[in-house]
């Protein structure tokens, strides 16, 4: 067979792949065995390790968005209008992305290089010889994980975003902190909120089952082992600003947003 | 019963076995020598289903598991104790958790009669006094030795596989993991053992298999792998020779 045609199959092969090891990753979740321990320890893991790089990142996010639109508004007169954008900005689009790429950058890597050390390691060979799906003990523990652990850690990263845009918006841009809060409060509806409540745990799905696949897919020594590690984090990347794109045009068809 | 009959895999582009047949009786005591990359690690993944063949057929004890699927090679699997390079151990588990990993998955055993067989059979190879050590902590001769009692805690193999059980080891750490292997094949249950120390390959087994490129070029007992004439096998007899001094100097002169 032509090198070509082999690289056409494997590729079609890992596609194939990929797409079982996410849809069986999300059917261990109400399927049994439950690995309870293990899911405990990943939320654990996902939950607590990004918790103070998210909430860093997001106070500074906060901070220079409403700085850049105080330096632009003020001229124009629109100072009112700080609360209003640094909340629609971070609640629907800058909060969840901001947290996914934090969040994938360290616990993608990190859930990637874990299973492809075992992989290397044999240590999944031994858990199929001991009768246990490797996809139940170890990926659904880590969709788990990152369906609930990204969606609290944007709640919270967003939150902290916007008490930073409050902080440059009073202190720095010295507008008045009740006009601020209000506006806040303007833009914190049904949509806006679904609309960033959806994302984080679409992105985390794919965050979880991309690491995944990427770890338990790895050949090839350490070289191996760099390069899955790469590749979960760029297609993580990746896939989160496609999707991103995506889901913010059929959320805005559904919630009837026009353009 | 293992049979192999006319066995091919490869690895994308690259073939890793060819046409490889062989039958090997459950209680049969035997190495596959070779170098590395010709193979003997995939066709100890064969034989208990971790990988599946690109053509050919692989009986298990009378039942052919080329195209099974994976839940019903689970019963295929408990016939063999398997031993992976280096232990496999489970990073994330210290070593009664390892021990004790298969016992939780196949028994309804309490966990104060897992402890009771975690420490019994830790203390048959002599690391009782490690139960609580991360694999990290342990040696490599240690590591070997646990996994070898974490795959026999949870059922009754009817033969072992050892991928390198010896390799990187001191020659001391090499004779307790040697004696141990010895120490199980008593009840009459056979091995096979890939390998590439002759030494460690001539002690145990009783047949011979060496594999090259994918091929099996020899099958044989001590004997006859003592003269066979083929030069990768002279070339690995040597290490049981290894050359004087006064030749070495001859060599580099």
């Amino acid at each position: 067979m032509k090198r070509e045609n082999i690289q056409i199959k494997e590729l079609i092969s890992d596609l194939q792949d990929f797409y079982f090891l996410s849809f069986q990753g999300l059917l261990g979740l109400v399927r049994r065995p439950f690995y309870s321990k293990d899911m405990i320890e990943q939320m654990d893991y996902l939950g607590t390790g990004s918790f103070f790089i998210i909430l860093l990142i997001s106070l500074f996010i906060g901070m220079a968005l409403s700085l850049q639109l105080s330096a632009e508004l003020s001229g124009l007169g629109f100072k009112m209008y700080i609360g209003r954008i640094v909340g629609v900005s971070i609640i629907r689009e800058i909060g969840p992305v901001m947290a996914a790429l934090v969040f994938a950058g360290r616990v993608g890597s990190g859930m990637a290089s874990e299973l492809g050390s075992m992989i290397l390691g044999h240590q999944v060979d031994t858990l199929r010889v001991f009768g246990v799906d490797p996809v139940r003990k170890l990926v659904t523990p880590r969709v788990l994980g990152c369906l609930i652990m990204l969606p609290a850690l944007t709640i919270i990263g967003d939150t902290v975003s916007i008490l930073g845009g409050y902080y440059i918006a009073v202190f720095v841009s010295h507008q008045s902190g009740s006009v601020y809060w209000s506006s806040i409060r303007g833009v914190l509806n049904f949509e806006n909120v679904l609309s960033g409540f959806v994302k984080p745990f679409v992105f985390g799905y794919l965050i979880a089952c991309i690491s995944c696949y990427m770890g338990l897919s790895t050949k090839g020594g350490a070289v191996g082992l760099r390069r899955a590690t790469t590749r979960a984090v760029v297609a993580s990347f990746i896939m989160i600003i496609v999707a991103d794109f995506i889901l913010t045009r059929v959320l805005f068809y559904i919630l009837g947003f026009s353009l | 019963m293992i049979v192999f009959d006319r066995v091919s895999f490869s690895y994308a582009i690259q073939q890793v076995l060819k046409d490889v047949s062989f039958s090997i009786p459950f209680n049969e005591r035997v190495a596959i020598l070779g170098g590395s990359g010709d193979g003997k690690t995939t066709l100890l993944k064969l034989i208990v289903g971790l990988l599946r063949p690109d053509s050919g057929r692989i009986v298990i004890d009378g039942k052919d598991i080329t195209d099974e699927k994976e839940d019903e090679l689970r019963e295929i699997r408990t016939k063999f104790s398997i031993v992976f390079q280096e232990g496999a151990l489970f990073d994330s588990l210290n070593v009664k958790e390892n021990v004790a990993f298969g016992l939780r998955e196949y028994t309804k055993m309490t966990e104060e009669e897992i402890s009771q067989k975690v420490r019994e059979l830790l203390g048959k190879v002599g690391v009782e006094h490690a139960i609580e050590l991360m694999p990290e902590e342990l040696s490599g001769g240690m590591l070997r030795r646990v996994a070898i009692m974490r795959s026999l805690a949870a059922f009754d193999p009817k033969m072992f596989l050892y991928d390198e059980a010896t390799t990187g080891l001191d020659p001391v750490n090499a004779d307790i993991i040697c004696r141990l292997i010895l120490d199980l094949a008593k009840g009459g249950k056979g091995f096979i053992i890939v390998t590439h120390k002759v030494f460690d390959a001539l002690r145990l087994a009783e047949r011979f298999m060496f594999l090259k490129s994918g091929s099996i070029i020899f099958d044989g007992n001590k004997d006859q792998l003592m003269h066979a004439s083929i030069p990768e096998i002279q070339v690995f007899l040597r290490e049981l020779n290894p050359p004087s001094e006064a030749s070495f100097h001859k060599a580099e002169g």
